[in-house]
């Protein structure tokens, strides 16, 4: 007790005021970018908000959410392009993880080529992307009309019923690399020894796959998982430049709709109401995460 | 390893060679997109809007270049990204690196409040909704008219990670350092800043490169504050402008020539450092 005074004098000495002053800039930003804008949704909730006014409506926003149609088909094309995106990836990247990892020549360099589109700007390879799709003689067109599997253009990003495929290919395109970086570094952790052994013992190729690999790749591979769940479901920007939601609101995800509610160069803001469905997007998104979550565990249970 | 290669039999060779293969026709497809626009960028407007799969230019023109550069405004945008770019880098570096140090060195009193906040809002993601209040934020005090404001948003909204990175790597520097440090009259800030800070270099490279992307490649942010203000613009939003403004089939080559300046830049630096930018994805993703 009566050292009290000079453990306080010793703090100061220990750089207390300093370390205060060293963690400002990064509270400083969390506080201003991320807690403010934060608690801001909550702010026009019950208010029609322009920009400007703000005019109290009392829960219309909310009842309107219920009967906005183009929200809830928003919402299932979110699951659309989540499910195509990670259907196509994940099996893809791991595949090429696995053949990568088998010490093949050239090995670092196809890791690099893969790799790749993952420091290009999404906007930008989105952008590339539309020239490629372009229906008239554009490459991708041309390409396919002359080795005859296609007798006709496809209009990619403007027929519905191809705008979401497109769009994911985009994504796979995008995105393949960092789940590929993601495996290797899980597979870099299983010891060749085990490989080994089960070479001697005379296991094939798929055996070793599916007895070895995925089995002890499974820890890493839900953290995985839950990256590539997160992350799909709030893509959102591939598809502003791709199609802003269209043809017809065909590609419009949770995301894109609700900035065209807010940035829209075109319509009044709508700002009250987009807060709305912000909070219901990310509650949506939480919940797919949450389920996510209890469903790994329960099978860490069985298996 | 090595030695695994000199006792391959043909089976495993004809699996290597399938391996390869299989690579290569992904590799190639992988490729195409940079190559196209690449190529592309020096066709002429007649030749690109004809369209075909033929990826070399039948006549090589650089006018795509000084056009987008001179009458498209492309050096100003051009400008801006770099602006963007080496702003948040800066910004992130020392930011986290001196975070990173203060979670890893110091115990005060609410730290674990403090971190798990960063994580809590790593995860909160409600969308661009967020960027309106920042937005009349930055009208409020005057600071939509520079790209300043930007690069604050994109610096904080990636700093997670990158905190969380440092902090890991100044937990695995003996704090042994530090004490000796302090026996020899170092304060608390010198002690990172003399003795640490040097030793970060392989955390800081990374944190660099990653805040450098973000700061280059971002589109929504920079999109929504230059609304109004085409002379802020970074080529991100600078090239897709071209495309959304109706002058469509007239401008190719100029979007053309512009997204390959906007990916160019990134692609030789991923080339100089690769390792960098495969270690910070690693990490990141399984620490954070």
């Amino acid at each position: 007790m009566k050292n009290n005074g000079r453990t306080i004098r010793r703090k100061k000495e220990d750089g207390g005021l300093a370390a205060v002053l060293m963690m400002s800039p990064a509270v400083l930003m969390l506080i201003i970018t991320s807690i403010y804008p934060f608690f801001w949704l909550f702010r026009y909730i019950l208010y029609d908000y322009n920009g400007f006014t703000a005019y109290f409506t009392g829960l219309y926003n909310i009842k309107r959410m219920f009967t906005d149609t183009v929200f809830w088909a928003s919402v299932g094309h979110t699951f659309e392009y989540a499910i195509l995106k990670l259907v196509i990836t994940l099996p893809l990247s791991l595949l090429i993880a696995v053949v990568i990892s088998k010490n093949i020549p050239g090995s670092s360099l196809f890791r690099g080529i893969f790799f790749l589109p993952t420091v290009i700007s999404a906007s930008v390879y989105s952008l590339i992307f539309t020239f490629i799709y372009a229906v008239f003689r554009g490459p991708l067109n041309t390409m396919l009309q002359s080795i005859g599997l296609i007798s006709a253009p496809i209009d990619w990003l403007g027929d519905p019923s191809w705008v979401m495929i497109s769009i994911a290919i985009v994504a796979v395109w995008g995105g393949l690399g960092n789940y590929m970086v993601y495996f290797l570094s899980g597979l870099s952790s299983i010891s060749s020894e085990i490989y080994e052994s089960s070479m001697i013992d005379g296991a094939n190729a798929r055996q070793t796959f599916f007895r070895i690999t995925l089995p002890m790749l499974s820890p890493m591979l839900k953290v995985i998982l839950l990256l590539a769940i997160t992350t799909s479901f709030k893509d959102y920007q591939s598809i502003l430049v791709l199609t802003n939601g269209g043809p017809n609101n065909r590609s419009h995800v949770m995301f894109s709709y609700i900035y065209n509610l807010i940035f829209s160069s075109t319509s009044t803001p709508q700002i009250g109401y987009a807060t709305v469905l912000s909070i219901m997007a990310a509650l949506i998104i939480g919940a797919v995460t949450a389920l996510y979550m209890v469903l790994a565990r329960k099978l860490d249970d069985v298996v | 390893m090595e030695r695994s290669h000199a006792i391959k039999s043909t089976k495993q060779k004809t699996e290597m060679w399938i391996g390869i293969v299989f690579l290569s026709l992904f590799a190639i497809a992988m490729l195409y997109p940079v190559v196209y626009i690449t190529l592309g960028s020096f066709k002429g407007n007649q030749e690109l809007l004809s369209g075909g799969a033929r990826l070399l230019p039948k006549k090589f023109v650089v006018s795509n270049y000084a056009e987008a550069w001179e009458t498209a405004n492309f050096s100003i945008y051009t400008a801006n990204s770099i602006f963007l770019g080496v702003g948040t880098m800066i910004l992130s570096v020392i930011s986290c690196t001196m975070a990173g140090y203060v979670f890893a060195r110091k115990s005060f009193r609410f730290k674990e409040l403090l971190y798990s906040t960063f994580v809590a809002f790593m995860f909160v993601n409600v969308g661009s909704v967020t960027l309106r209040p920042l937005f009349e934020l930055a009208v409020k005090v005057h600071l939509n008219t520079s790209l300043a404001f930007v690069v604050f948003i994109i610096a904080g909204t990636s700093q997670a990670t990158q905190i969380f990175l440092c902090r890991g790597y100044v937990n695995s520097i003996p704090k042994e350092l530090d004490e000796a440090a302090k026996i020899d009259g170092c304060t608390f800030f010198q002690i990172f800043y003399k003795i640490l800070f040097p030793l970060l270099k392989p955390i800081t490279a990374t944190v660099a490169l990653l805040s450098f992307r973000s700061g280059w490649n971002e589109y929504i942010l920079p999109l929504v504050f230059t609304m109004t203000n085409d002379l802020l613009r970074p080529l991100t939003v600078g090239v897709n402008m071209l495309k959304n403004n109706g002058d469509g089939a007239a401008a190719w080559n100029i979007m053309f020539a512009g997204a390959t300046l906007a990916i160019v830049p990134m692609i030789v630096i991923y080339c100089i450092f690769s390792r960098y930018f495969m270690q910070g994805m690693t990490a990141g993703a399984v620490k954070g």
